[in-house]
């Protein structure tokens, strides 16, 4: 613990920003120490003591293989974890979604956590070397490993986001954020990372040998240039270097860049990955298995994909974007974590989300592995035995203090002590479990799901606990929640016992692990529970049902859907084993949603039949009826689990089984699949002939068709980490049965104990998350809503926006009115000036020809100028008219005769007719084609004014409307405006919607109120937001409006505040600034703005125009602070120059230049200039790396 | 028969059993008695049901690609084997079905393959062992009978794949076969859109398939049926009834493969639309125009406006 408390004050030095957080620090520690405490009595005192022994066998044989695997899994469980504890900092201290400009809070919280995480294991070291004696051979690989994959991160880190973290090493560093998702970086990056793997392939030898302190340094060496290599933008530190010299405290410092790193890598990853998804799967995994990592990819992208839908800020500055996103791509793993225990996201892909290579590859062996017919079992050890490593290197971080940290680890490495044979019995893979049988790689699938929710235990886990740690411990209540899990254990094990399995049986074994596991990350102190809990309960359980007596408090509900004709009646009665429901073989059955209830084995199962579904696309608007029924007649009573049936004998190919899941998907959206039980029925039936003719293998066929099924699933709910389990069905009567009359398949499994077992399996799990509240989501619907902050930056900067006040019809021009009576004065000596000019003759392009240079000149100059009058006197003229237009409305007011009639014949007349729209600009294009005619639209008279939106991103030749604006303008009582409009757009993706109403009452003099209503999409939910704001014209040259709003936002509610002062200095120069904050849930954003326009004096006409705008915003304390300046010079008669310039305080900014003439086309081989260039950085940088 | 040529050897033949064998080759004389030389299966299916398999099984070897899980592109294959001056060609074809829709594109790629061939025999490959027949067969024998006309399924058999199987329970097996067999027919018949007529003069005939290496044999080792027969003997002599089944043979042309020309369609009848258009559309419009010029009372202000400018000028 004095490790700990020298690593916070050390920190101190670091910077202000790293200070404040220290307090986190603190707290994190603590839970660290308790992890440590708790893994340690777990790899001691687990309740699988039948491979307590096993391993030390195994252990003396040393392969290299099962060490390697466990260490493997290990670190990536390792990373997982850090992951989620910095995700569930994430989430207790800022909202996820739109945050617009705090991400530089969210990641130095990220960082936090695991440099308290490091900080944490140095004060437990001490403790731990008291109990283990000297630092074992198994300490110190774990040490490796570690660090290991922390250099992989930054690798990563460093290449692809390098901004990211550079930032925080050396903020002053003031690199631009360069838009990191570019394909260029990603493959230098991929090469890097490649190397870094096999680097420590490299490693595993020379360690196994004992002999190591050389190839220590050449592989940290190795590292260092590669970093060096890599960062060629100029990061002044090399982190690794920067944790040697800086001592610990740049340990924790350095610990948190490099998460955040990996952190923030994420994101990038995410982004490269979704362009180069081929060839990062291919650089990745060489040696390794391709396809896992394709599917990380597409996860990924289909994660970003839904950041981006999720963050509803305009992404137009890249640095911006990528925090954004990266952001919510931090945030989306938690959520997909806490998911449920029962949803089965394979493991692999939750790793993957931390965004390293090289724990991808590794996990891609570790399935390969388990795939190959490892033990089940074998899986849940490598966990104890990450925290076994994440303490083993605590052991080196003291000595870092002391010396270079190349040669510490070095003697470590070398300090192979006897107590080896202490730590690595929990790492090596345990003996396979009596009883397993035949049916264990059948068994497999099914039983990986629960293990890999014990991540997501674990994740939320320490979400919880973190939060319990700032509270006083609650003891009492961890003893009563014991109580209760052991109730649960007791319960499982009783329902097991009744379907006639043994606490051996892969399942059960999963199950009571995973509870065990959750009662001892639950309770701090869960060691006294520790292993003889399992033989209580198992003793208990069978007291129990010897007795018979007790009824079992137990009932379980599964929910059968299907296509039809495969069996889903059938596999009712044969649960039931009596004929619950009729079935015919050549009919459709079941022709509505019914249930049913019966014992099975003394368990009260309810059973829902569903109508069978159709494959075709053409029938799924029918099954879509029928599914609809289904969630009706589901909706009082929702079912524990869903059993989706396919016959194992049909391959479903060509995708064929996609329209039903995806209908299925739509209608009860993809959280079904979470719960989901894939049944493969006519299980007996014989395996097709293989390629050479010879019949292929049962357990492969049924391995293979299970493959193809969970993909279909997997795609339909477009969610690439869901494993559903599998079970085989056979309800065939001439199936063959067993002494018991139990129907048998033919790779021998009883097939009905082990649905039955599966979906009680589900529901237990579900039960004792429920008791430990694991997680918010309960499941069933993991994807539900959860509170969260709301984005009060992106609120601040709506509520700061100036809006035009609504204003009577007749008052339209009101605005220019106000500015014109600046003019006023002035305009009278112009006045005529135009008449008085001398008579002019135009010439005709011949008459041009001829005359000289000079000339030409004078006479465009003076053609200029006497449009420039002519257009001032329209000016003036059209001014007049609307004034006198005024008057005359009125003056008709006073006068209500006939007379009026006639205006209004005369306004209302001419558009009564719809005539056509102006041509719509479009944005340039290379296209010769010009489709301006394709958005040609006609005006109606109507007083709503509905017109097509138009995206303007889209491809050419595309039609580019996305959506619907409609306005209107109502005035109530002839006093109080109010205008609505309203707009949806819809892509592929989702759907947006935009409504407002805005209303204005002016009352005493120069002071109008307006009162509006907004509603809009924000992310996935609506936002409803009540505005109002009262101006004040009290002087003519300085209006001051306020305004309050009030927004809901999902469940949250959050107000703001805001003051606005426009100032109009002169004709040239006017200001407005405007200060506001929001507060929601305690939480408070401060934002102000400032917008200056200097312009020319007669602006419509000279085209001079300098705006500045200045935009800050303070939430968490993190500034954030942007500025843009945009300025339009005329450069000659026909030339405009148009430079804009924005930068925000992290240093990512925007120049760009425009420059637009009419006549000189030859400016716009200036492109060629940055285009050239461009192409030159892409050979230079190659001959650099080249080597 | 255009691009054929010499067609291999028919060598499968031999790995049949001695009594298929000389089932097969009394057959195969009956083709030389009625002196033809040639024969043109077309196989097509759904996907996964077997037809690559069937085709393998007819002809004694691996000749199509056969795979569990995937299928196997979308090109058509021809298998061709000549034994003792007849050629047997079989004409494997992809699945039809991809994603819930029937693949025109592979109908498209099988009509082209097929351009300039003689079709005598359609085999329509499904299995027997599915309970329901559902809108996709439907579609599927709809989109055969759009590629090659209606006239196709009178030289057609419906093969029925995984024939070795026992019939879930209270079923016996041949009344299965029938009502499976029934329902695939009623699928084809309204898919085809054929009249009861149509289907009079020559029933559809059902051909069982078990292509599975565990098929039961029986004492001369021949592949047997669970009914007892010897099931690849009866298939091909079901395929040579039905090329001589008296009805023509599909003959797959220009005109076939790329359907009627649109722009022909109807061309007559453009004057006749003209004239019409013009004499009973567009004559009492112009009469109604005029008759609304004429009664039209001008609003005040044209009035005035016209009295202005006339005023004016």
């Amino acid at each position: 613990m004095g490790d700990g408390t020298e690593v916070v004050v050390r920190s101190d030095r670091i910077s202000d920003e790293q200070v404040a957080k220290n307090e986190l620090l603190g707290s994190v520690e603590v839970k660290d120490d308790d992890k440590e405490d708790e893994v340690f009595e777990e790899a001691i005192g687990s309740g699988n003591d039948e491979q307590e022994e096993d391993p030390k066998r195994e252990l003396l044989e040393t392969d290299d293989l099962p060490l390697e695997e466990t260490r493997q899994s290990s670190k990536d469980e390792n990373e997982v974890e850090d992951f989620e504890e910095a995700v569930g900092d994430l989430d207790e201290t800022s909202s996820n979604e739109g945050g617009v400009k705090d991400l530089n809070v969210d990641y130095s919280v990220v960082g936090e956590s695991h440099g308290a995480g490091e900080a944490g294991f140095d004060a437990v070291t001490p403790k731990m070397n008291g109990d283990t004696g000297e630092g074992g051979a198994g300490d110190s690989c774990g040490k490796v490993e570690s660090r290991l994959d922390v250099v992989v991160n930054t690798e990563k880190g460093d290449t692809n986001g390098s901004n990211l973290a550079a930032e925080d090493v050396s903020i002053e560093n003031g690199k631009t954020h360069s838009f990191l998702g570019n394909g260029i970086v990603s493959p230098k990056n991929i090469e890097v990372v490649a190397e870094v793997i096999s680097k420590d392939d490299g490693i595993e030898e020379p360690w196994n040998d004992g002999v190591e302190v050389e190839n220590w340094e050449e592989r940290v060496d190795g590292v260092q240039t590669e970093q060096d290599v890599e960062d060629g933008e100029g990061t002044t530190k090399n982190l690794f270097e920067e944790r040697t010299e800086e001592e610990v405290v740049n340990g924790a410092g350095t610990g948190k860049n490099l998460f955040e790193n990996g952190s923030g890598s994420v994101c990038i990853d995410n982004e490269s990955e979704a362009k180069t998804n081929g060839e990062t799967g291919a650089a990745y995994t060489s040696d390794i298995e391709t396809n896992a990592s394709g599917d990380k990819s597409v996860n990924d992208s289909t994660e970003v994909a839904s950041a981006e839908t999720s963050s509803p800020l305009d992404k137009s500055s890249s640095g911006e974007k990528g925090e954004t996103e990266g952001d919510s791509t931090c945030l989306k793993p938690e959520q997909q974590l806490a998911s449920s225990l029962n949803s089965n996201p394979e493991s692999t892909e939750i790793r993957s989300n931390s965004g390293s290579p090289g724990v991808t590859s590794r996990e891609n062996e570790t399935v390969r592995n388990s795939n190959g017919g490892h033990d089940v079992q074998q899986r849940p050890q490598p966990n104890k035995d990450l925290e076994k490593q994440q303490s083993s290197k605590v052991n080196v971080d003291p000595e870092i203090k002391e010396n270079s940290h190349v040669e510490t680890e070095a003697e470590v490495v070398s300090s192979v002590s006897p107590t080896e044979s202490r730590s690595n019995p929990a790492a090596l893979p345990p003996a396979r479990p009596a009883g397993l049988g035949r049916a264990s790689p059948l068994l497999e699938p099914a039983s990986r799901a629960p293990q890999q929710s014990r991540v997501n235990g674990n994740g939320s886990h320490n979400q919880s606990q973190q939060a319990e740690d700032s509270t006083t411990a609650e003891t009492d209540e961890h003893d009563e929640t014991r109580e209760k899990l052991q109730l649960i254990r007791v319960k499982f094990l009783r329902l097991a016992h009744r379907l006639g399995q043994t606490p051996h049986n892969v399942v059960v074994a999963q199950v009571l692990y995973r509870l065990g596991l959750a009662e001892q990350l639950r309770g701090r102190n869960g060691s006294r529970v520790g292993a003889f809990s399992f033989d209580r309960a198992s003793a208990m359980a069978e007291q129990l049902e010897a007795a018979g007596q007790d009824p079992l408090d137990f009932s379980c509900t599964i929910m059968v859907l299907g296509k039809s004709g495969v069996g889903k009646s059938a596999t009712i009665n044969s649960i039931f084993d009596e004929v619950k429901f009729c079935t015919d073989a050549f009919q459709m059955g079941t022709k509505r949603v019914q249930d049913v209830e019966g014992l099975v084995q003394g368990i009260k199962v309810r059973v829902i039949d569903t109508p069978g579904l159709l494959p075709s696309w053409s029938d799924q608007a029918k099954n879509e009826k029928i599914l609809n029924s289904v969630k009706a007649f589901i909706k009082k009573n929702p079912p524990d689990i869903v059993l989706y049936l396919d016959r194992l004998d049909m391959q479903s190919r060509d995708s064929g089984d996609m329209p039903l899941l995806r209908t299925i998907s739509d209608v009860f959206g993809p959280s079904i699949w979470f719960n989901a039980i894939v049944g493969l029925t006519h299980a007996a039936s014989v395996p097709p002939d293989g390629p050479n003719g010879t019949a292929s293998s049962y357990d492969m066929f049924v391995t293979q068709r299970s493959h193809v099924i969970q993909q279909a699933i997997r795609q339909a709910a477009g969610d690439m980490r869901l494993m559903n389990p599998v079970s085989l069905v056979e309800n065939h009567s001439a199936c063959r049965t067993n002494r018991a009359g139990q129907r048998v398949l033919p790779n021998g499994q009883v097939w009905k104990p082990h649905l039955l077992l599966l979906s009680f399996a589900s529901k237990i799990l579900a039960e004792a998350n429920a008791l430990l509240k694991l997680q918010d989501n309960i499941p069933g619907r993991p994807f539900a809503a959860r509170s969260k902050a709301p984005p009060l930056p992106f609120l601040l900067s709506s509520l700061l926006q100036s809006r035009p006040q609504p204003k009577l019809p007749e008052q339209q021009y009101g605005d220019e009115e106000d500015e014109d009576d600046l003019d006023e004065s002035s305009d009278s000596d112009e006045e005529s000036e135009y008449d008085q000019l001398p008579p002019f003759k135009s010439l005709t392009k011949a008459q041009m020809a001829t005359l000289s240079k000079s000339q030409k000149k004078q006479y465009l100059d003076e053609m200029e100028y006497r449009e420039k009058l002519l257009m001032k006197k329209q000016m003036k003229e059209e001014r007049k008219r609307r004034k006198m237009f005024k008057k005359f409305a009125a003056e008709i007011k006073d006068l209500p005769d006939g007379f009026s009639e006639n205006v209004e014949d005369e306004s209302g007349g001419p558009a009564s007719v719809p005539v056509p729209m102006p041509d719509l600009s479009l944005p340039a294009s290379f296209d010769s084609d010009n489709p301006t005619h394709r958005y040609r639209y006609l005006d109606s008279s109507n007083q709503w004014l509905v017109r097509p939106v138009l995206e303007t991103h889209g491809w050419d030749h595309d039609i580019g409307y996305e959506g619907v604006n409609a306005e209107r303008l109502f005035v109530v009582k002839d006093k109080i405006p109010i205008s609505v409009s309203g707009q949806v757009t819809k892509d592929k993706k989702d759907a947006n919607v935009q409504l407002e109403m805005a209303s204005s009452v002016k009352h005493g003099e120069g002071k109008s109120t307006s009162l509006g209503f907004d509603m809009q999409t924000v992310g996935k939910e609506l936002a409803y937001t009540l505005r109002s704001e009262t101006r004040f014209n009290n002087f003519r040259r300085n209006k001051a409006a306020a305004g309050l709003s009030v927004t809901l936002l999902g469940d949250s509610v959050s107000a703001g505040l805001k003051v606005e002062d426009k100032l109009i200095a002169s004709k040239w120069f006017r200001m407005v600034m405007s200060g506001g904050a929001m507060a929601s849930r305690g939480d408070l954003a401060y934002g102000g703005t400032l917008e200056a326009q200097l312009r020319d004096k007669d602006y419509p006409l000279g085209r001079f125009l300098t705006t500045l705008g200045l935009s800050v915003m303070d939430w968490h304390g993190d500034l954030a602070i942007g500025g843009n300046i945009q300025s339009q010079v005329p450069i000659g008669r026909s030339s405009n120059l148009i430079a804009r310039a924005n930068l925000n305080n992290r240093g990512a900014g925007q120049v760009s230049v425009r420059v637009n003439s009419s006549e000189q086309l030859q400016l716009a081989m200036v492109a060629i200039v940055p285009l050239f260039k461009k192409l030159l950085s892409y050979c230079y940088p190659q001959t650099q790396y080249g080597q | 028969m255009a691009a054929l040529q010499t067609p291999r050897e028919w060598i499968g033949i031999q790995q049949f059993p001695p009594a298929t064998q000389s089932k097969l080759l009394e057959i195969l004389g009956k083709y030389k008695e009625e002196d033809v030389s040639s024969l043109t299966v077309l196989v097509m299916g759904k996907g996964g049901v077997g037809k690559s398999s069937t085709v393998n099984s007819v002809i004694g070897e691996k000749a199509a690609a056969v795979s569990t899980f995937q299928s196997e592109g979308l090109r058509p294959t021809l298998v061709s084997r000549s034994r003792s001056g007849f050629t047997l060609n079989i004409i494997d074809t992809p699945g039809l079905i991809e994603g819930g829709y029937v693949n025109d594109q592979a109908i498209n790629i099988i009509k082209r393959f097929l351009l300039n061939m003689t079709i005598d025999v359609l085999l329509y490959v499904d299995r027997l062992d599915v309970y329901r027949v559902d809108d996709l067969d439907r579609q599927v024998v709809s989109a055969i009978t759009d590629a090659f006309g209606k006239e196709i399924w009178k030289k057609s058999a419906l093969v029925l794949t995984h024939a070795q199987f026992s019939p879930p329970d209270g079923l016996n097996y041949n009344s299965f076969v029938s009502r499976r067999s029934d329902a695939l027919l009623k699928v084809i018949r309204t898919g085809a859109q054929l009249k009861k007529q149509d289907m009079q003069g020559s029933s559809t005939p059902i051909i069982l398939v078990e292509n599975s290496g565990r098929c039961h044999k029986n004492d001369s080792d021949e592949k047997i049926l669970p009914d007892g027969t010897s099931w690849i003997p009866n298939l091909l002599n079901t395929i040579t009834e039905i090329s001589f089944n008296g009805n023509k043979a599909i003959h797959v042309d220009k005109k076939l493969v790329e359907g009627p020309n649109p722009n022909q369609r109807g061309k007559r009848l453009i004057p006749l639309i003209f004239a019409f258009q013009y004499l009973l559309v567009m004559k009492p419009l112009v009469r109604a125009i005029k008759s609304d010029v004429t009664r039209e009372s001008k609003p005040a202000w044209e009035l005035r406006d016209s009295g202005l400018a006339s005023r004016r000028s």
